[in-house]
C-alpha cells in the first residue's frame, strides 16, 4: 500500500472528524465566501434604515421585521406557499412515472432521453414563455383551433390566470424534480422488486411497497428542487402571470430593484431564510424520529 | 407507460417545436406568422455579438457543472459515508440555502461582497457564482444516489475482499455514483444555462451570456435570431446525443437485455 | 450504469473547463488597447454608429447590455464599476448623484453640445449639465386600431370597464403615479398623505381591469392581441409599429411627460478622454440622425432635425406639434421624501 493511497484511504474512511473537514472544504469555501458573507451582509443590512435616494442609515433597529409581518403581505405569502405547493404536487405526480420509465424501460436510449429532458431548457425562460404565449394566446395556437372547429364562439383567456403561472412552473421545474427521482431509482437492487414477484406480490404492491420507499430520498431531493426556488420564483409571474398573482419572489426582487429599499427586501429575505432553514430542521428531526 | 411518456416530453418540446416553426417566420417578433424565409439564419451566422454570447453561455455552463460536480461529489460523500461528524446537520441545511436565496438578493449580496473585497468582476468570479446556485442540484442528486449505495452496501462488500477505501472509492463507488454525478451536472448546466438574474449582477465588463442578452432585448422585440440559435443548438445537441447512442459500446447493454 | 464515453468525456470537460476562461481572459486582455465601456439598453442606437466611430478614432466600445433601468440601477448601486458611459433617465439623474454614482461632465468640454435644442439645455433636472440628453420621447396610450373602435382620448379610458382585461400598464412608479396625479388633478410637487391615499385608492380600482403591469413584455402581448390598450412610451411602440400596422399612439387629452435619457460618466470611468470623444460624437447632427432614425424616438439634437427621416419628422407622435410641446413638461424633480412616497405607495398599489 503505497502512501497516497494510504492518505486518500484515511481521507475517505472519515473516521476522524478531520477527514470530513478537508473533503468539506472545496465547498465550505464557495459556501463561506459566495453565501455565508454576503447572505451575513444582508442580515446585518436589515436592521438598518432606508435612508434619502435609498443610501443606508446605520441606525440599527427592528423597523423592517415590523414592516414585514403587516397583514397586506399574509395573502402574498399564503399565494405563494399555494403555487409552490401545487407545483411541486405536480411536478411529482407527472414525473414519477417518467423517471420510472428512463430507469427501467428506456433502455439504450436512456442517457439520450435524459439530455432530451434538459435540451428544452438550454435557452433562456423567457423564449419558452414566449412560445407557450403563441400556443396559448387569444389568437395563438388552440384558440385559433378550436375556434375554426366551432367549438367556441369566443376565444378563452389562458394567458395572465393562475393556469398559465401553474403551466410555466409545471413547465420548467418538472426536470428538476425528475432528474433526482432517476438517481435515486436508477441502481434500484432489481432482485428486490424480482423478489417481490416471486413471492406473489402484485405489480401495484410490488411498486407501493418495494420501489417507492427506496426512491424515497430522490423524492425529497425532487421536492427540495422545485418547492424552494419556486418560493422565490418571479420572472414566471412578470410574464406569463397578470397583477393580482403578486408572489414572494416579486416582493423581494421589487424592494431591491424597483422600491429601492434594500434594508427591507433583506429584511424578507432573512424571515424566508429562517422560514426554510427552520422546515429543514423540522423535517430533518422528524426524520430522525 | 410509453405512451405517457411521449406525451410528457411532447409537452416539453412544444414551445421548442413552436420556437423552431416561427424561426423561419417572416417577422420581427415571433407571435404572429408572416411567411417563409430563411434570412434569420443568415443573419444569426453574421450576428457576432449573440454568437459570442452564446459561447459564452456554454462555456459558463460547462465550467460553473463541473465545479459544482466536484465539490457536491466532495460534500456528498463527506456527509453519507462518515462517521457523523459535530454540526452536519447544520452545513446540510446551509448546502440548500443558495436554493432558498431569492435570486436578487443573492445577487446583489454577491456583487456587494466581491466589489467591496476588492475584486474586479470577470470570468471566474461569474463561473464560481454559478457553481454556487448549481452546488444543491449536484448534492441532491449525489446524495439521494450515495443513500441508496449505502443500504447495497457494495462498498462494504469490497473492503470485506480487502480493498483499501480509496480502491473502493475508484473501483465501485465513483462508477456506481456517476450517473448521479452526471445528471447532477445536467442540472447544473441546466441551471447555469438560463440563468439571468445572477448572471446580470455578477458579470463584469464585456462578458454578455445569452440569457442577459435575450433579456435586453425584451423591449425592442426578441428576433427569431434567437430562435434560429436555439434550433442550431438543438440540431448539435441531438447530433451528439444520437452519435453517442448509436456508436457508445457497452458492456453493460449485454447484461440488460 | 455508466458508459466509458460519456465518462471519458466528463473528465476531460472537468480537465479542460478551468483552462478554458483563463485563456479566454487571455485573449480578452490582449485586444484591451483603446476601449470605451457602454453600458445601455439593447438596440439603442444605430446598426452603424459604433463601428464607425471605432473606424474614425481607433477606439473600441464595449457594449453591455441592461434589460431594464431598475436593473441597471441596483447593479450600479451595488457598487459594479468599470463602465465609462451609462444611459441614464432623467428621473433616476438625482438618485445617481445624490449617491455621488456619476461625474460630471466638465463645462465647455463638448464641443457639439451647441447641437441641441434650446429646450434641452440646462434642465430641471440636470441644471449644470452634468449629463448630456441622448434621446426623448413620451409617455402616451397604444391601442389597437382594429379592435378598438373609438380611439381612446383620455388616461380615463384604461379606467373603462369595457376594456377590462384588455390593459396593460407600465410597471413603473414615474408614469403610474403621475397619471393618477394627472387623472385627479393633484400637483406632483404634493407631498400630502391624503393624496397619496387617493392615488392609491384611484390604482387599486383599476387594478381589476388590467391583465398586466409591464414595461417591456406587454408590446409582444400587444402584437399577439392579447391586450389592446396599453400606457407605453412612444419609441417603443413606433418600433413595435413595425411589425404590427395597426397599432396606433395618442397622447391623451390630459396630456403628457415627457422624459429624457442621459448619457452620462460613471465615476472612477478609466477611459474618460476617449468617453469625451465618443459623446461628442455622439452629438453629431448625422450621427444623432442615424441613431434617430434607427431607434424612432425623438432626438434632442436641433442640428440633426435635416437629416432625420421625413416620415418620422412630421410624424406628431412623435415630434409634437408646436402647442403640444408647449403643453409637454418634464417630471417634476422629487427629493427624498417624495420619492419615497411615490414608491411606498406603488408598492402597495403592486401588493393590493
Amino acid at each position: 500500500m503505497t502512501q497516497i493511497d494510504r492518505a486518500l484511504s484515511w481521507l475517505l474512511g472519515g473516521r476522524k472528524p478531520a477527514a470530513s473537514h478537508l473533503l468539506l472544504a472545496p465547498a465550505s469555501l464557495w459556501l463561506i465566501f459566495l453565501l455565508v458573507i454576503p447572505a451575513g451582509g444582508l442580515i446585518i443590512l436589515s436592521f438598518a434604515k432606508n435612508g434619502p435616494y435609498g443610501a443606508i442609515v446605520w441606525e440599527f433597529g427592528l423597523h423592517n421585521y415590523a414592516r414585514a409581518f403587516d397583514p397586506k403581505y399574509l395573502p402574498v405569502l399564503l399565494r405563494t406557499l399555494g403555487f409552490a405547493g401545487a407545483t411541486t404536487v405536480l411536478c411529482l405526480v407527472l414525473g414519477y412515472p417518467l423517471a420510472y420509465f428512463l430507469t427501467f424501460r428506456a433502455g439504450r436510449w436512456r442517457n439520450a432521453l435524459l439530455v432530451g429532458l434538459m435540451v428544452p431548457f438550454w435557452s433562456s425562460c423567457l423564449v419558452a414563455y414566449y412560445s407557450w404565449m403563441i400556443v396559448l394566446g387569444k389568437e395563438g395556437l388552440i384558440n385559433t383551433a378550436l375556434l375554426r372547429a366551432g367549438f367556441l364562439s369566443a376565444p378563452i383567456g389562458f394567458l395572465y390566470t393562475p393556469f398559465a403561472i401553474l403551466l410555466g412552473l409545471v413547465y420548467f421545474y418538472l426536470p428538476f424534480t425528475v432528474l433526482p427521482l432517476y438517481a435515486s431509482l436508477e441502481k434500484m437492487p432489481r432482485s428486490v422488486v424480482e423478489a417481490a414477484y416471486d413471492l406473489g406480490a402484485g405489480r401495484w404492491t410490488a411498486f407501493l411497497k418495494i420501489t417507492l420507499p427506496l426512491s424515497l430520498p430522490g423524492v425529497v431531493a425532487g421536492c427540495v428542487l422545485t418547492f424552494i426556488p419556486c418560493l422565490g420564483d418571479f420572472l414566471t409571474v412578470e410574464i406569463l402571470g397578470g397583477p393580482r398573482y403578486y408572489l414572494l419572489g416579486n416582493l423581494i426582487s421589487n424592494q431591491f430593484m424597483m422600491a429601492q429599499d434594500w434594508p427591507f427586501g433583506s429584511a424578507l429575505t432573512s424571515l424566508l431564510l429562517a422560514g426554510l432553514v427552520g422546515g429543514l430542521w423540522l423535517y430533518q428531526r422528524w426524520e430522525k424520529a | 407507460m410509453a405512451v405517457y411518456c411521449a406525451a410528457l416530453f411532447g409537452f416539453l418540446y412544444l414551445p421548442l417545436g413552436v420556437m423552431c416553426v416561427f424561426s423561419f417566420n417572416d417577422a420581427r417578433r415571433n407571435v404572429v406568422w408572416r411567411g417563409f424565409t430563411l434570412k434569420w439564419y443568415k443573419a444569426l451566422f453574421h450576428d457576432a455579438e449573440l454568437m459570442s454570447a452564446m459561447l459564452t453561455s456554454l462555456e459558463l455552463a460547462a465550467t460553473a457543472a463541473v465545479i459544482a460536480a466536484i465539490l457536491g461529489m466532495l460534500a456528498s460523500y463527506a456527509m453519507v459515508k462518515h462517521k457523523p461528524f459535530r454540526a452536519r446537520g447544520a452545513y446540510d441545511a446551509l448546502l440548500n440555502v443558495p436554493l432558498m436565496m431569492p435570486e436578487v438578493a443573492l445577487g446583489v449580496g454577491i456583487l456587494t461582497f466581491l466589489v467591496r473585497a476588492g475584486y474586479e468582476l470577470d470570468f471566474t468570479a461569474l463561473a464560481c457564482s454559478h457553481a454556487l446556485i448549481c452546488l444543491p442540484y449536484t448534492v441532491a442528486a449525489v446524495r439521494a444516489r450515495l443513500i441508496s449505495l449505502q443500504e447495497s452496501s457494495l462498498e462494504d462488500a469490497a473492503m470485506d475482499l480487502g480493498a483499501t477505501e480509496w480502491q473502493a472509492f475508484v473501483k465501485v463507488t465513483l462508477p456506481l455514483a456517476m450517473p448521479a454525478i452526471i445528471s447532477g451536472a445536467l442540472l447544473s448546466f441546466t441551471v447555469s444555462f438560463q440563468d439571468f438574474v445572477t448572471s446580470f449582477f455578477v458579470a463584469g465588463i464585456g462578458i454578455v451570456t445569452m440569457p442577459i442578452k435575450i433579456y435586453s432585448m425584451m423591449k425592442f422585440g426578441v428576433t427569431p435570431e434567437i430562435n434560429a440559435l436555439s434550433v442550431c443548438l438543438l440540431l448539435a445537441t441531438f447530433l451528439l446525443i444520437g452519435l453517442n447512442a448509436a456508436f457508445a459500446v457497452r458492456p453493460d447493454e449485454a447484461s440488460r437485455h | 450504469m455508466t458508459e466509458p464515453l460519456s465518462r471519458r468525456g466528463f473528465l476531460k470537460a472537468a480537465i479542460l473547463a478551468p483552462l478554458m476562461p483563463a485563456l479566454l481572459a487571455a485573449c480578452r486582455r490582449a485586444e484591451d488597447a483603446r476601449v470605451v465601456n457602454f453600458f445601455n439598453w439593447s438596440n439603442y442606437i444605430g446598426k452603424d454608429t459604433l463601428p464607425e466611430f471605432t473606424k474614425r478614432t481607433g477606439v473600441a466600445v464595449r457594449y453591455d447590455l441592461f434589460a431594464d433601468e431598475d436593473e441597471m440601477f441596483t447593479k450600479i448601486r451595488a457598487g459594479a464599476r468599470g463602465y465609462d458611459l451609462i444611459v441614464v433617465g432623467d428621473y433616476l439623474i438625482p438618485r445617481f448623484r445624490s449617491l455621488n454614482l456619476i461625474e460630471a461632465i466638465p463645462a465647455g468640454t463638448l464641443k457639439n453640445l451647441a447641437n441641441l435644442a434650446p429646450r434641452f439645455r440646462r434642465p430641471i433636472y440636470d441644471p449644470e449639465e452634468t449629463t448630456v440628453p441622448y434621446l426623448w420621447g413620451t409617455t402616451g396610450i397604444a391601442y389597437n386600431k382594429k379592435k378598438i373602435k373609438n380611439p381612446p382620448t383620455s388616461w380615463r379610458d384604461l379606467w373603462d370597464e369595457k376594456y377590462k382585461d384588455r390593459i396593460s400598464m407600465l410597471d413603473n412608479v414615474r408614469d403610474c403615479i403621475s397619471v393618477a396625479m394627472q387623472l385627479l388633478g393633484i400637483p406632483q410637487t404634493t407631498r400630502d398623505p391624503e393624496d397619496f391615499r387617493k392615488i392609491r385608492e384611484l390604482l387599486v380600482k383599476q387594478k381589476p381591469l388590467v391583465k398586466q403591469y409591464s414595461s417591456a413584455s406587454y408590446l409582444n402581448s400587444l402584437v399577439a392581441g392579447e391586450i389592446d390598450l396599453a400606457m407605453t412610451w412612444s419609441g417603443d411602440l413606433f418600433q413595435t409599429a413595425r411589425e404590427n400596422p395597426d397599432l396606433d399612439y395618442v397622447i391623451p387629452k390630459e396630456g403628457t411627460y415627457m422624459w429624457v435619457d442621459c448619457l452620462a460618466i460613471m465615476r472612477g470611468a478609466r477611459h474618460r478622454a476617449d468617453t469625451l470623444r465618443l459623446i461628442d460624437y455622439l452629438l453629431e447632427p448625422s450621427v444623432a440622425a442615424g441613431i434617430a432614425n434607427s431607434v424612432r424616438y425623438a432626438t434632442p439634437n436641433l442640428a440633426a432635425s435635416p437629416e432625420v427621416d421625413k416620415a418620422l419628422r412630421d410624424d406628431p407622435r412623435v415630434y409634437p406639434t408646436r402647442a403640444l410641446m408647449k403643453q409637454l413638461q418634464l417630471h417634476h424633480v422629487l427629493d427624498s421624501e417624495q420619492s419615497e412616497l411615490w414608491s411606498q405607495t406603488w408598492a402597495d398599489v403592486k401588493v393590493a
